[in-house]
């Protein structure tokens, strides 16, 4: 590369990285109007009492400081840590485990294909409706399904306690976004040559030895990649709880987007939601940073 | 397109301006739940004056956001009806023009719904003048009420007789329920469980909205009363997750004995569901006396509009005999009371009782009522929504846990 780059005449560079920013214009007005404008106007509204109606008045950090003292974003936060480890696992398991299922050719492997991706293209607020008319125990499906299986006698309130309604929409991210990492796994999985594992095998290697020492080191970025965008999106969860359950029962499922959504429509607080959305980015900043480095150490240490 | 042809329609567009230039055009925004009122009223208006409204419905739930962008932007509707609920908070953060001399003009101005008025005032200034109403009350089913051997033409007065005539309802069989409520719903709660406290002699807030005061001895009783209900399985096992979508959908079914609702589903029910035979009445307090919420929208006016003449003739429109028995006619009661009994005179005898039940109804005045009450995770719905399917014992330490919640965001707010 650096060879390469003294052969090429000093006087045609300046000219060839105009062209070059003349072809990521494009991208780069996107991410500006679409990223950064939002992102400034977002730190600069945080820094001010900003009612939804009425006048606005700059008050510093004062939104910050509400802010460490507010327990019930904390407590969303921490309810939303909770929810993502438990959906990030759930999704790369269960992703991870599809993929291996799909990922050679055989007869009927595109109808499963088709069949576990399908529910990914339905909108999120689409799964929660119908998954909220599901576990309706009036007159949803899965109480009286419970009742016919002879789980329960009486009618069964999914949504009534905390662990149940918890895991009922858990469940169904999982059914609705698995089918994405499958696909993503997938290709990671195609990628690992044949002829490894065949060595494996003559060498006498189990399925279980195979997967550990060569298919998972293998697919380590392709893994990398999902477990940051499982991460993220959960974190970022809202509808489901929101459509589902309403942060029910007791609050006990209001998350982090939850609560400053809360903030900024229900009480008219756009400031102080303008400041906790920039501590939420801060935080899953952060976060993929960490995975990124863990990745690069895991790279390193090959 | 021919150049002559789009000449001709601008000059057909131009023309259709100038014969208007003489009149003046406020525009109006309203709430999706005025879709069927509002469009008429406007139309009718529009009919017969040379003013002329330009009436956007907004969905309800995008409402506040969306006027205050308008209004940010500079681009205000001129008025605005309004859920009567929000105007403390629109009056309080001022956006709103100041009524209070066109509302003192009018000669019936002491017939029109106080309740309204009341919220619709603030620090002494009228800026919300009433223009929907919608008052809560007690529905049962005549049908289930024949089977179960109760006289069908006699609703409950008081908790004791709610609760008999519910368990002989629920005797019926397994899917026939006698009563039910959403119970994850902070507006229904608001809507049809404060008039029983109220009714009884309590009330929520005191001292003009700054006090919260749950914990009062006609609350305990009354979440007693349902607690009780909900125990002994006359309540549907999904009324405790009830968000409101089943608020006025389970009734409906034919499968409830009695149940809390408001005025709207008079003409919902006379309209979607003929054959069900229903009975109106008042939401009872625990012993008698009877109570009632008042709801519906208030009309503002963005502050500092040049028109209040042109809003001034829509809103006399809306209040004549005409305007009042076109609102009447198309879900909402009349707003005021001189003239509401002529209003419904040829409609369904049932909305007599909620037109009446309107006159006596209270709204909780609160300039962060949205926080407290409305909201799926404030502390009324919290509150309510744990201790209702809990048990006796639950009831004192929930209600001073729901008064402290409450008199912090009061608080944090002033």
């Amino acid at each position: 590369m650096t060879a390469n780059r003294d052969i090429v005449p000093s006087r045609r560079r300046p000219r060839r990285q105009w062209i070059g920013l003349l072809y990521i214009a494009p991208a780069i007005a996107l991410v500006v109007a679409f990223f950064a404008v939002p992102l400034v106007m977002t730190a600069w509204m945080s820094l001010h009492n900003w009612p939804l109606i009425g006048r606005r008045r700059w008050i510093g950090f004062g939104n910050y400081l509400t802010l460490w003292n507010d327990h019930g974003f904390w407590n969303a936060l921490q309810f939303t840590v909770f929810y993502t480890i438990a959906a990030t696992i759930g999704l790369l398991a269960v992703g991870l485990a599809l993929a291996l299922f799909v990922e050679r050719p055989r007869p009927g492997v595109n109808l499963y294909r088709t069949a576990f991706f399908l529910p990914v293209v339905v909108g999120f607020a689409s799964a929660s409706l119908l998954w909220a008319w599901l576990s309706n125990v009036d007159s949803g499906l899965f109480s009286p399904l419970a009742q016919l299986l002879g789980l329960t006698a009486a009618p069964y309130d999914l949504n009534a306690d905390f662990t149940p309604a918890f895991w009922s929409v858990t469940l169904m991210v999982v059914w609705k976004m698995s089918g994405f990492y499958m696909v993503i796994l997938m290709s990671g999985l195609q990628a690992v040559p044949a002829d490894y594992h065949e060595a494996a095998r003559i060498d006498g290697a189990t399925w279980l030895q195979r997967f550990r020492y060569i298919t998972l080191p293998l697919i380590r970025r392709p893994l990398a990649l999902a477990l940051i965008l499982a991460v993220t999106g959960s974190m970022l969860a809202f509808d489901q709880f929101y459509i589902i359950l309403a942060g029910g029962p007791q609050n006990q499922t209001v998350t982090a987007v939850y609560w400053i959504f809360n903030q900024s429509f229900v009480s008219f607080r756009l400031g102080y939601g303008a400041a906790l959305s920039m501590v939420l980015l801060g935080i899953l900043l952060i976060l993929s940073l960490v995975q990124l480095r863990l990745l690069r150490s895991g790279e390193d240490g090959r | 397109m021919s150049y002559a042809t789009l000449f001709g329609g601008l000059f057909l567009a131009a023309a259709a301006v100038t014969s208007q230039a003489g009149a003046e055009t406020i525009s109006l925004w309203a709430r999706s739940d005025d879709s069927t009122f509002m469009p008429k009223l406007v139309d009718a208006f529009n009919k017969s004056h040379e003013t002329r409204v330009e009436l956007q419905i907004v969905p309800v739930n995008e409402l506040v956001q969306k006027y205050a962008i308008a209004s940010a932007g500079g681009s205000a509707p001129d008025a605005l009806s309004l859920d009567l609920i929000y105007t403390p908070a629109f009056a309080s953060s001022g956006q709103l023009e100041d009524l209070t001399d066109l509302a003192k003009s009018l000669p019936y101005f002491s017939s029109l719904s106080p309740a309204h008025l009341s919220v619709g005032t603030f620090e002494g200034k009228i800026y919300g003048m009433p223009f929907s109403a919608d008052a809560s009350v007690l529905l049962w089913n005549k049908d289930l009420f024949k089977k179960a051997g109760l006289d069908p033409e006699k609703g409950p007065t008081t908790w004791a007789e709610i609760r008999a005539d519910a368990e002989k309802v629920r005797a019926l069989g397994a899917d026939t329920y006698g009563y039910y409520f959403s119970g994850n719903c902070g507006g229904c709660n608001i809507f049809t469980f404060t008039p029983l406290i109220w009714a009884s002699g309590g009330d929520i807030f005191s001292d003009g909205g700054k006090k919260a005061t749950l914990d009062t001895p006609q609350m305990r009783d009354a979440i007693a009363f349902y607690q009780g209900m909900v125990k002994d399985r006359f309540v549907p096992a999904g009324a405790r997750t009830d968000t409101g979508t089943n608020f006025f959908a389970a009734f409906a079914t034919g499968k409830i004995g009695i149940t809390p609702s408001g005025s709207f589903a008079i003409g919902a029910l006379n309209g979607q569901y003929p054959n069900l035979h229903y009975g109106v009445t008042y939401l009872p307090g625990k012993t008698g006396g009877t109570s009632s919420f008042a709801g519906g929208d208030n009309f503002v006016v963005s502050k500092g509009t040049k028109k209040l003449g042109a809003i001034k003739e829509f809103l006399e429109y809306a209040y004549s005999l005409e305007g009042q028995t076109l609102l009447a006619r198309n879900g909402s009661l009349p707003v005021r009371g001189d003239i509401a009994k002529q209003a419904l005179a040829d409609l369904d005898a049932r909305y007599l009782i909620a037109a009446d039940a309107m006159a006596k109804g209270r709204t909780p005045y609160s300039v962060v009522f949205n926080d407290l009450i409305n909201s799926a995770n404030g502390p009324w719905n919290t509150t309510l929504s744990k201790v209702l399917f809990a048990d006796a014992g639950a009831i004192e330490p929930s209600l001073k846990e729901g008064d402290a919640a409450m008199q912090s965001i009061i608080d944090a707010a002033r």
